[in-house]
């Protein structure tokens, strides 16, 4: 188990791509290893605290780290949790394993992620589990549960997998969603352009693109481009 | 000064094949023979040393790679190289500027030619074109849907057509002449296409076949050193290979000593049979006899590269009908009264029957095409990255790398290609002709292509031993072109041991032609088109000085 925590303030965005791994690791190399600071490569122990307890493939992340991105990147085994809030990035292309986030995530949570399980106790901004610019497969699988609300643009192009929101989100749920599972207790914005396929379950109001057809037991579409996504109010 | 010493020679266009000789270089030329005291030397006993390769079509700087690079960011996280020595380099089909310099030198390439500039943004292209290091380039403008071009074809006015031809390469610094889809692109202003060389193209009543014999015309009266290019109609349509024979034949007309009269790009993806998607075949056999028994056309191959490619054409019908096919992005410009373009992100499958089919299309042409008559090209980055001709080239000569390619693709193409039957391996003479002799003849450029006295001092020198290697060990003829020991551009070590290790600036060559013709004939026509246009006619197009190395070469 590895316990960091940040000495002071950042003064600019740090790009720490830390993974519980770095946790197995003998403490010398932990503290070399290398992070962003700005446009500066520094080694980890110039802007964190860092104690090591024990072998188990754990990372805990205590104080703030807001300004902290890129943690859990492409991570595939063991478990990061976040006493506080993260920044953006976090869980992006994630394989296995899991991360716990106490406070609040920022954009780019499990962008195109493709196992594992995240959680946040708190609430996300936006792009959550979306494809970064100009890829065609947002997120392929694993779970992303969120307790409190979500911002715009979740789930793009998503191929797999599962998104549960607890409270409510903003605009562009699953546009261009192809397969997977989007699950909203609250209320939401425009829902399922251009959907190809996949399910969108929604407990409170929201709002439908023209071009989905009702059925009998919720909406199917994209029909512009010959989509079979279901969009249902959630039971 | 330069000394490579002990070198395995194959100089196709001097009659050398595979003698051991000495090469000097000095001032950037190949000499003689010098003072061999103080003048650095390279041991390349047992090693190919040829002069550097040449990419006749490659489409490396304008508007239409530039608006691809914006339009898929998702390139961009391709990095080749991190800043350092050089500068950075990114990009995995659509390279920026460094990098494209960079990755002809790391495979022994050290001249490329843009082959589609629309004249307006010729602005754009030399500036593009002047970011790319090391290699030297030049640039084609479109003609074939340009409004005065069309009507001088209409009218049969050799003499105004020959002026405006002249004036737009010096205003453009421009190479040659380059049509694509000609008449179609005009058809498509008006939502159309033509769908043969005798279609009438909406407003000007000219056909295709007018445009092009009328265009082939002037250019071998201007006696310039590139004939004709073209891209011809119907690309990519099942049963084009009819259309490419017919254009092929406009040529027949024509003579020329020095060169061909007319140069047919990418025939790859011109030579299909079939009468829809579900029954396409290959017409390269029918396309290979007749390139062969004519001897004023060239080709070359437009080999599609399983894996990643983003097609950008002037030809805009037909990127409208790929975009409906693949469902990808889509991007249209249509360019005033001079062209258009249109750009398409792509993948070939090897899984695709079709994709499958044009692999084989572009082998067997190259393959059964004469090595004199072909160049190799993928029209980057149409077939895929230029990066990729190491891979052609062992295609090429290796049955049993072609053999264990073929696995990987759909079981139609067997049925659909005689690519299977062909066994022919071509030897290293051939493919070292197909990519530098060949392309050098093509663009009339003399002192490349070949290692003889006078000639550019661009010699690559690879890890093979052309007396003693095996056609089977393909391992070795990949590594060996992928890695060459040393690129010498101009007498400069550029690249060594496959890294780069200098870093130098090209020249660009432009023709001057204006020698026989007077602008006073088509002055009145010139005035009333640039009434109606967005930019003054004393606006259009660049000055010599603006160029970092503007070379110019007088026509006749």
């Amino acid at each position: 188990m590895l316990v960091i925590r940040p000495r002071s303030d950042f003064e600019v965005n740090v790009e720490a791509e830390i993974t519980p791994e770095l946790a197995t690791k003998p403490v010398e190399e932990i503290r070399r290893f290398r992070v962003y600071y700005g446009n500066r490569l520094v080694p980890l122990e110039e802007l964190f605290d860092l104690e090591k307890k024990g072998d188990e493939e754990v990372l805990i992340l205590e104080g703030d780290f807001s300004r902290v991105k890129w943690v859990g990147m492409g991570m595939q085994s063991g478990e990061i949790i976040v006493k506080g809030n993260i920044g953006a990035h976090c869980g992006a292309f994630m394989k296995g394993g899991k991360i716990v986030i106490e406070g609040n995530a920022d954009d780019w949570l499990g962008a195109e992620m493709e196992g594992g399980e995240i959680i946040v106790k708190g609430n996300t901004r936006h792009l959550v589990a979306c494809p970064y610019w100009g890829d065609l497969e947002g997120m392929k699988g694993g779970k992303i549960t969120i307790e409190g609300n979500a911002g715009n643009y979740i789930g793009e192009k998503m191929c797999g997998g599962e998104i549960e929101i607890k409270g409510n989100a903003g605009d562009f749920i699953g546009t261009e969603m192809k397969d997977g599972r989007i699950v909203i207790h609250g209320s939401c914005g425009y829902v399922g352009g251009d959907m190809k396929g996949g399910e969108i379950l929604i407990g409170g109001s929201f709002e439908l693109v023209p071009a989905f057809v009702k059925m009998e037991d919720g909406f199917v579409g994209d029909v512009n481009v010959g989509g079979q996504g279901k969009v249902k109010v959630l039971k | 000064m330069l000394h490579i010493k002990n070198g395995i020679v194959i100089d196709p266009k001097n009659g050398i094949i595979g003698e051991k000789m000495d090469i000097f270089i000095k001032d950037g030329k190949i000499v003689e023979e010098v003072e061999v005291n103080g003048c650095k030397t390279i041991d390349a006993n047992g090693k190919l040393v040829v002069a550097g390769g040449i990419d006749l079509h490659a489409h490396i700087a304008g508007g239409k790679i530039n608006t691809g690079r914006a339009m898929r960011p998702e390139e961009m996280r391709h990095v080749r190289q991190k800043t350092g020595k050089f500068r950075a380099a990114v990009g995995r089909t659509l390279l920026t500027s460094p990098a494209i310099g960079y990755e002809y030198a790391k495979m022994g390439y050290t001249t490329a030619i843009e082959p589609a500039t629309p004249s307006i943004y010729v602005i754009h292209t030399h500036e593009e074109l002047d970011s790319i290091p090391i290699i030297d380039k030049a640039t084609l403008p479109l003609f074939g849907n340009w409004h005065p071009v069309l009507r001088y074809s209409a009218d049969k006015d050799i003499e105004k057509l020959k002026s405006f031809v002249a004036w737009v390469l010096e205003r453009t610094k421009g190479y040659g002449v380059k049509l694509v889809n000609p008449g179609g692109v005009e058809a498509w202003m008006y939502g159309g296409n033509v769908k043969s060389i005798d279609d009438t193209v909406p407003g000007f009543g000219v056909t295709p076949r007018e445009i092009i014999t009328s265009l082939i015309a002037a250019v071998e009266e201007l006696k310039l050193p590139h004939s004709v290019h073209i891209h011809c109609n119907n690309l990519g349509m099942p049963g084009n290979y009819e259309t490419t024979m017919e254009t092929i034949k406009l040529a027949k007309g024509f003579e020329n000593e020095r060169r061909q009269v007319l140069h047919v790009t990418h025939v790859q993806f011109n030579a299909y049979t079939g009468s829809s998607w579900r029954d396409i075949g290959s017409g390269a056999e029918h396309i290979a006899k007749l390139i062969n028994s004519m001897d004023n056309v060239t080709i070359d191959m437009g080999q599609p590269i399983f894996g990643y490619a983003t097609t950008m054409t002037a030809d805009c019908p037909w990127q409208f009908e790929l975009h409906k096919i693949a469902k990808a992005k889509w991007c249209n410009r249509d360019i005033e009264l001079e062209t258009g373009a249109g750009i398409v992100p792509y993948v070939y499958r090897p899984k695709n029957p079709v994709n499958s089919v044009q692999w084989a299309v572009g082998l067997e042409l190259g393959l059964l095409v004469d090595s004199e008559k072909i160049a190799v090209s993928t029209d980057y980055p149409n077939g895929g990255p230029f990066t990729s001709y190491p891979y052609i080239v062992t295609l090429l000569m290796s049955r049993k790398f072609r053999e264990e390619e073929m696995k990987k693709a759909h079981p139609y193409m067997e049925k659909a290609t005689s690519l299977s039957s062909i066994d022919k391996e071509k030897s290293l003479e051939e493919v070292i002709t197909m990519t530098r002799v060949t392309p050098a003849k093509v663009l009339g450029m003399e002192n490349k292509g070949h290692l003889g006295v006078g000639a550019d001092g661009d010699v690559v020198i690879y890890d093979i031993d052309p007396l003693n290697y095996s056609s089977n060990d393909w391992q070795t003829i990949l590594k060996a072109f992928e890695n060459p020991l040393y690129t010498i551009k101009s007498g400069e070590i550029v690249v060594k041991d496959g890294e780069l290790v200098g870093e130098t600036w090209g020249r660009t060559f432009w023709v001057d032609a204006r020698a026989d013709t007077t602008t006073e004939i088509i002055e009145a026509d010139l005035e009333e088109y640039f009434n109606y246009y967005t930019v003054k006619c004393c606006n259009y197009g660049v000055k010599e000085a603006w160029l970092r190395n503007p070379v110019r070469i007088t026509a006749g």
